[in-house]
């Protein structure tokens, strides 16, 4: 099969703009974008860097954007991807690249998932024997354990995109699988620390984690079932911050008052009533929001039709025993 | 002057070194953990169908002859034995650290029956046991706050006045060496077996702790006993797991008849793998094979029961043939699995160099004899992980920081500096890895003669003398993929001579190693292990004794 492979080189050490570079090559049916990437290395161009390990689609090191979209590269087929005897291999989106496609996933993946203290903490058992558990009660922890920490959930994360600090579909599937395990006495102190800010409440419910996972995980589905939890468990974000506190219960007061967001008040109860400095922060906003006519005068915040029942749903769910 | 940057530096972050360092941690040492790759994508990652280990309340006797009888009577049964009375634990003990066992009606572990096992022994999850394994001992190191130097390449052991003293590595993400002083070192590099081509290694399964001991004149024990696996799926190393035939999969030939319960009445496809891969053989070379292969039939079972117990099989089937494992006889062949033999180590890890441990794959305690029990080496990297994590923090109290000069580090970097200068019109290392490939498959491979192997060892000095002329392509530095491969082929070429000349030296068929002009065991003369030494002129074969304990010596049958 003749194949053109344009490749997109980069390399941080020279800091020069990323430059796609050409190769022509002819490849056996079958395969894969990993063997055509290897025999660029060996006959055409022994600087091209990438990375591979496990040679059948387990391990998750090979991860490449490939005609614009996020693969494994030795578990994808030329044949099956090229468009007009073509490819195009890139890095993954929203990542450091270090050299061509090596990036840095210290930076992209692994603090993130450091970030969600990934390891069991027991809530004891005897140690010489197993815990007795029910199959029910281990399989969707199972399923999210499956993960092979490619990256490729975040590679398609519409939050990530904007702001590399969210903690991210990978790691927080990585913590459900923490959250949600029997044998784990920390469920509340983990949620807590998944509420704070660039955690799983800034999730947008893209559903893009769902679409790009290799392992149909739907990561996006974690992130709700963690919420489902924290709500249930009476867990308040905002733990370690005060500001994001007065923020979530100004806007859970709002709602349950009016039936919808009163944002003036938030903005200044999130500050607070007694933080004048923070108050006066948001003087220039205030203005610049009366002069662009996006701050109504007077300022009046009805309550809308509903209301009711929607203080009730709030209710109804704040009374759910945690 | 070295860099003293641990009491204990685990090379290896597979299933034996993560539970080696965790161990070492425990007994207070400061640890490193060192790998060419990150470890969640170490070879560990591909283990699918189950760790042995007998059930509570069941008999570790059975778990040992088993092994034993899978093993031809080739192993030393106070390593087996070992092996057998702890694994139970070191299951229970991942239980707690947070794996996923698959569980009974009742709640406790189940367990299924693999190749060469009389009743149930594999505790497993789904078929990604070793995926479970790994990551829950990633979590442990992390947990441990062990250093972690994460894609570093070992070249070289820093031996001084007759003790190991650290490591020589290059470190992937600037392309420098260093010399990394450490007060005792445990290889867990893991296995060798792409000296074969095809084989089941991942990418970096090349040996390189076997040789890197074998050059600091540690003897390799059983290196001839090479397992060959009967699922292939051809290229790049696609295996359908056995827990395939441990879920009821049955195989065929192209008549339609389950050849193996010819070879195996009472096990048929679960007979140890040596038995299947010969049997499998002597169907394809009969003609009996449908376009060279044989067919796995896993319909029987249910689309269920394939979704959910073998999820990822029946991915890594439909990557390789495009079949689906629920709906289609799959092809396959036998092909190069791993290897038995490696490092000379005692029921501690030790290696007959003061300060160099070694466990898991790249390991031989004599556990595994001429056959692995399926599931026996995830329960091995965890046991002997252990055992060799304590031996090594111990060790590492009673010696002194190391000393000594640069002398070997510039040495290093002027061997890799040299191999970089011949590079450029020199011949090409991955013609040479394909020929070494090819040649130990025709030659060295499951059936074997005298005038084969001759050619093999032949062969193989041959290989050794073009490398030495050979090099790398590309310029050094930062993340060049093509240095690493050429350097762990100067590993491979190693090992593969010491399998070659081992299997040449064992006049007599056991296990795995099956000679066509020697097709019988013959315990009067070969109830011994063949120990590998460097020489000047190549590898030299000694041998040592069995250790027989409670399992006399019978005929093997199933
Ligand atoms: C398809 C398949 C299925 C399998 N199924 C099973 C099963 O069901 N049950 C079972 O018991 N076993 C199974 N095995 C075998 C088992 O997976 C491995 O043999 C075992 O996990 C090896 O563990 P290890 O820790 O010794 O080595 P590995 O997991 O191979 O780890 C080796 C480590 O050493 C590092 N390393 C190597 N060389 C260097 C160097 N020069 N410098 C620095 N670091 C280095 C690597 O980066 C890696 O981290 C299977 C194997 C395959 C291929
Ligand atoms: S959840 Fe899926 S996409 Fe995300 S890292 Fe894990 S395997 Fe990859």
């Amino acid at each position: 099969m003749q194949v053109t492979f344009k490749v997109t080189r980069y390399d941080r050490a020279t800091g020069e703009k990323p430059r796609v570079q050409s190769y022509a090559l002819d490849l056996p049916e079958g395969a894969t974008i990993l063997d055509g990437m290897m025999r660029i290395r060996e006959e055409q161009d022994p600087t091209l860097a990438f990375r591979a390990a496990c040679l059948r689609g387990v391990c998750g090191e090979c991860t490449m954007r490939v005609n614009k979209s996020g693969k494994l590269a030795c578990v994808t087929r030329v044949a099956s991807i090229a468009k007009n005897n073509e490819v195009t291999v890139e890095p993954i989106r929203y990542i450091p690249v270090i050299k061509d496609l090596v990036f840095d996933m210290e930076a992209f993946l692994w603090r993130k998932i450091k970030a969600v203290e990934p390891w069991l903490k027991p809530n004891g058992g005897a140690s010489d024997r197993e815990h007795v558990l029910r199959e029910e009660e281990l399989a969707e922890v199972r399923k999210a354990m499956s993960c092979y920490m490619c990256g490729l959930c975040d590679e398609g994360c519409t939050v990530i995109a904007v702001d590399g600090g969210f903690l991210g579909p990978a790691a927080l599937t990585k913590a459900y699988r923490f959250v949600f395990d029997p044998r784990d006495h920390a469920r509340v102190e983990r949620l807590r620390h998944l509420s704070e800010p660039k955690g799983m409440w800034d999730c947008t419910h893209c559903f893009e984690a769902n679409g790009h996972c290799p392992r149909g995980i739907n990561p996006t589905d974690r992130i709700f079932d963690l919420r489902d939890e924290s709500i249930r468990r009476g867990v308040k974000s905002g733990a370690a911050n005060q500001q994001v506190a007065r923020h979530y219960d100004s806007f859970v007061a709002s709602v349950k008052k009016s039936g919808w967001l009163d944002e003036g008040r938030l903005a200044i109860e999130s500050e607070g009533w007694t933080n004048v400095a923070g108050l006066l922060e948001l003087l220039p906003t205030a203005v610049k929001a009366l002069q662009r006519g996006k701050l109504p005068m007077p300022y009046l915040h009805r309550s809308r039709p509903g209301a009711e029942q929607i203080r009730r749903i709030i209710e109804r769910a704040e009374g759910k025993p945690s | 002057m070295p860099e003293l940057i641990a009491d204990v530096l685990v090379v290896g972050g597979g299933a034996a070194g993560m539970r080696a360092a965790i161990e070492a941690r425990k007994q207070g040492a400061e640890v490193v953990l060192l790998s060419k790759v990150h470890p969640l994508r170490s070879h560990t990652i591909t283990a699918h169908a189950g760790i042995n280990g007998a059930p509570a309340g069941g008999a570790w006797q059975a778990h040992a002859l088993d092994t034993v009888r899978a093993g031809d009577w080739l192993n030393d049964q106070d390593a087996v034995e070992v092996l057998c009375q702890e694994a139970p634990r070191a299951i229970i003990e991942l239980d707690h650290m947070g794996a996923l066992f698959n569980r009974d009606g009742q709640g406790h572990l189940d367990r299924r029956r693999l190749g060469g096992q009389s009743a149930p022994l594999a505790c497993y999850v789904n078929d990604m046991t070793g995926h479970y394994i790994l990551h829950v001992l990633y979590e442990q190191i992390l947990k441990s706050a062990a250093k972690c130097c994460d894609e570093w390449f070992v070249t070289a052991l820093l031996v001084d006045s007759g003790a190991c003293r650290g490591v020589i590595a290059l470190e992937l993400l600037t392309g420098k060496l260093h010399a990394l002083g450490a007060r005792a070192v445990v290889l867990a590099t893991g296995g060798g077996v792409r000296a074969y081509e095809p084989s089941t290694g991942s990418l970096g399964t090349t040996g390189d702790g076997v040789a890197l001991a074998y050059r600091a004149d540690v003897p390799l024990m059983d290196m001839e006993q090479v397992q060959f696996h009967p699922l292939g799926l051809g290229r790049n190393g696609g295996l359908a797991s056995e827990a395939t035939l441990g879920e009821g999969a049955h195989l065929f030939n192209k008549e339609g008849q389950r050849f193996a319960q010819a070879v195996a009445p009472g096990m048929a496809e679960l007979a140890p793998r040596d038995l299947l891969v010969r049997a499998a053989l002597a169907e394809l070379e009969a003609g009996r094979g449908v376009d060279g292969a044989l067919l796995l039939d896993a319909r029987h079972l249910g689309k269920d029961r394939v979704m959910t117990r073998l999820p990822q099989t029946r991915e890594v089937v439909k990557a390789f043939t495009g079949k689906d494992l629920a709906a289609d006889p799959v092809p396959v062949r036998p092909i190069a699995h791993r290897l038995m033999g490696g490092i000379h180590t005692d029921l501690n890890g030790a290696t007959p160099l003061p300060g160099l441990y070694a466990a898991g794959s790249c390991a031989s305690t004599g556990a595994h004899g001429a056959t692995r029990l399926g599931g026996n080496t995830l329960a091995e990297a965890v046991v002997f992980g252990r055992r060799a994590g304590t031996a090594a923090a111990a060790y590492a109290k009673t010696v002194a920081a190391p000393r000594g000069s640069d002398a070997l580090l510039k040495d290093e970097e002027r061997r890799i500096a040299l191999a970089l200068s011949k590079g450029k019109g020199g011949e090409s290392d991955v013609r040479l890895r394909e020929e070494l490939g090819r040649l130990m498959m025709e030659k060295a491979g499951i059936s074997r003669d005298a005038a084969g192997l001759q050619e093999a060892v032949r062969g193989v000095a041959a290989l050794q003398g073009r490398y030495a002329q050979a090099g790398p392509r590309g310029p050094g530095g930062a993340f060049d993929g093509g240095l690493v491969a050429f350097l762990e082929l100067g590993y491979t070429l190693e090992v593969a001579w010491a399998i070659a000349a081992a299997a040449l030296a064992r006049a007599e068929s056991r296990g795995a190693h099956w000679r066509r002009d020697h097709p019988e065991r013959n315990d009067a003369e070969w109830l011994r292990h063949t120990l590998v030494v460097r020489g000047a002129e190549g590898p030299r074969v000694e041998f040592r004794p069995v250790t027989v304990r409670q399992w006399r010596p019978e005929r093997r049958a199933y």
